[in-house]
């Protein structure tokens, strides 16, 4: 019956429930007559108390109404003395009031049923409802590729997911029900007394695992533990989700190797740089003595022996202090390159204009009384050692210089060009001697000169020098000339 | 003066001689001799007890090392006031720094060139010898 209340509840069918109310009071009333008929009597009261019962108990409180009220007319009608009259007298009032009492009982049972039945599906659907959700839940679970298990308080497996099977290699068939420490053979970093410590005191665990998978090999797992209790606050259930991270420990454990490789470099290269360092001191101090003693004894003997010695003599003795002097200047332009590679550099804001002109004002000696003309472009501030960027101008500038000597008129130019991103290019112009391209990689060689020592003095480590500052700095040199028609020299330096 | 090459010792000399600067040198040839020296010890013990006018201090030097003598000079109350001129063939940053952190009056870097030597040694014997005024308890001659 209970798939016809909705039906009977609604709206349209209130026909279908009075209607009820009247077919029911007809179906009591037929038998009774009848049964009047064959004098069987005391039989319609209960009749119509049924009639009453199934109308109050499908129909509800309206048609209930409806039904006493038919029943008792009909009642009173064919059944009460007089017969066939509605009225009654006294002793007819206590089978009305059984009969509404008794209706009112029913009507009165049935709206405790139907709560008692509204009560009841509405706790079902809330639970369908509820079902549902926690079983899409669930399929989210098993969507996602992370590996999600969950196991109860004495390590058996109760759900493995879709991300367990794929990175053990267990299906939940062969996984469920298994203790997890054994089925992966589960390596801890710590006791695993101490770690159920922890989980049962904060509810939660991370840590590292070491475990197997069905085929044997090794993984390492960032494995995070979420302790859920039960109402009794007493442990239920423990979900493990865990990362490989395998790849990434392997990743790290290279890193650390070449950590440690580095860290021995850099102590080798300290250890050289530091013997570099006492090979520099050595050259400056040991190797100038012999040489001062060389050129003074000589200018000693050559003052002695001035009025005894013959031209050609005079001549040998000049030549021996020349070399001398000569020696020391390459002594000097040694040291001063390789103080380059020891230094560290002191990277600052540097005023190019400002450099150039300080360099000029040291070449007044070579500039003085020759016709130089001079043409400077504004320069950048840019990003650098300022002593040895002023080297790099010193040895270009004072090359120009010098190789424009034949020249009556020399045209020395310096400006700038921009560079690559972030640089910006200088060059250094004159139209002294030049050079032949031919040679251009040999320019910037130690020690490497294109010229006689006749024509032009020097010790050739100018550019080497150059090129080594520049390179410090992360930037490139370069040459450009021809013979007799000038030469350019560029660098690069990083903007400010 | 301080300075342990025989060939040093000559050419300084020589070039003091010019100038009739030569006369009151005394030159000890180790960091050991010249404090002995100047606390008027061991060989030294029976010497009168003044102080040099000027001392010209070599760096490099067997036995004591001459940063060594000149932080002990520098420390010494006695002869902390004697004028330390650091005469040496180094022009090493870090030899420059050590001298002067120490305290010394004058560092010159011996030149390789004799005439530019000459020079520096009579502008050197000049100043602290004739015009600069020694400090007192010096000898002065």
């Amino acid at each position: 019956m209970a798939w016809s209340i909705p039906q009977l509840q609604s709206a349209r069918s209130i026909s279908l429930r009075y209607g009820l109310a009247v077919v029911s009071v007809a179906l009591a009333l037929a038998p009774g007559l009848v049964l009047q008929h064959y004098k069987f009597h005391s039989v319609e009261l209960p009749l119509f108390l049924f009639a009453v019962a199934i109308t109050a108990w499908q129909a509800g409180a309206g048609p209930a109404v409806l039904s006493i009220l038919l029943s008792s007319l009909c009642l009173d009608y064919f059944f009460l003395e007089p017969l066939y009259s509605f009225d009654f007298t006294v002793a007819d009032i206590p089978s009305i009031i059984v009969l509404i009492a008794f209706a009112a009982l029913i009507v009165w049972f049935s709206s405790i049923r139907r709560r008692i039945e509204r009560q009841l599906r509405q706790a079902r659907d809330q639970l369908q409802l509820e079902v549902q959700e926690r079983t899409q839940q669930a399929s989210l679970l098993n969507l996602t590729h992370d590996t999600i298990f969950v196991r109860d308080p004495s390590d058996v497996i109760t759900y493995w997911n879709r991300g367990a099977q794929e990175l053990y290699g267990w299906t939940p068939e062969q996984a469920v029900g298994k203790r997890s420490h054994e089925l992966l053979r589960t390596v801890f970093p710590a006791p695993l007394d101490e770690i159920n410590a922890e989980l049962v005191q904060t509810g939660r665990w991370e840590g590292e695992l070491t475990h197997t998978k069905a085929d044997g090999s090794g993984v390492v797992v960032a494995s995070r533990w979420s302790l859920r209790r039960d109402q009794q606050e007493r442990p239920a259930a423990i979900m493990e989700t865990n990362n490989d991270i395998t790849s990434r420990k392997h990743r790290e454990e290279e890193i650390r190797a070449l950590n440690h490789e580095l860290a021995k470099r850099s102590t080798e290269l300290e250890a050289t740089n530091k013997e570099l360092e006492a090979f520099a001191y050595s050259v400056s101090h040991d190797l100038r003595a012999p040489l001062r003693h060389m050129v003074g004894y000589a200018e000693l003997l050559r003052k002695r022996a001035s009025s005894v010695l013959d031209d050609k003599s005079q001549r040998y003795m000049t030549i021996i202090l020349e070399s001398a002097s000569r020696m020391g200047n390459l002594i000097d332009d040694l040291l001063a390159f390789s103080r380059i590679g020891r230094v560290e550099t002191q990277k600052t804001p540097v005023n190019l204009d400002q450099l150039v002109k300080e360099v000029l004002n040291e070449l007044r000696q070579e500039t003085d009384g020759r016709d130089i003309v001079w043409k400077i472009d504004t320069l950048p501030v840019c990003h650098g050692d300022r002593s040895m960027l002023r080297l790099v101008f010193s040895n270009l500038l004072s090359n120009a210089v010098k190789f424009t000597r034949a020249r009556p008129r020399a045209e020395i130019q310096v400006g700038c060009t921009a560079g690559e991103k972030g640089e910006v290019t200088v060059f250094v112009r004159d139209n002294g001697a030049g050079f032949d391209m031919k040679y251009v990689n040999k320019l910037f060689g130690v020690f490497q000169r294109l010229h006689q020592p006749d024509a032009f003095e020097g010790t050739g480590i100018g550019l080497a020098t150059v090129q080594r500052i520049i390179h410090r700095h992360g930037g490139t040199v370069r040459a450009d000339g021809a013979v007799d028609q000038g030469a350019t020299f560029y660098f690069s330096v990083p903007k400010l | 003066m301080v300075e342990d090459d025989p060939r040093d010792v000559e050419l300084t000399l020589t070039a003091l001689e010019e100038y009739n600067l030569a006369n009151e040198v005394v030159v000890t040839h180790d960091g050991a001799e010249a404090l002995d020296y100047l606390n008027c010890r061991a060989e030294f013990s029976t010497r009168s007890s003044e102080n040099p006018a000027v001392i010209l201090l070599d760096l490099k030097l067997p036995k004591v090392d001459g940063l060594e003598v000149l932080q002990q000079i520098k420390s010494d109350p006695k002869l902390r006031m004697i004028p330390v001129v650091v005469l040496t063939s180094s022009r090493e940053e870090k030899d420059m720094v050590a001298s002067y952190q120490l305290g010394v009056n004058a560092y010159v870097v011996k030149p390789v060139d004799f005439h530019e030597f000459v020079n520096a040694i009579r502008e050197l014997g000049v100043f602290w010898a004739v015009i600069n005024v020694p400090p007192p308890g010096s000898s002065r001659k």
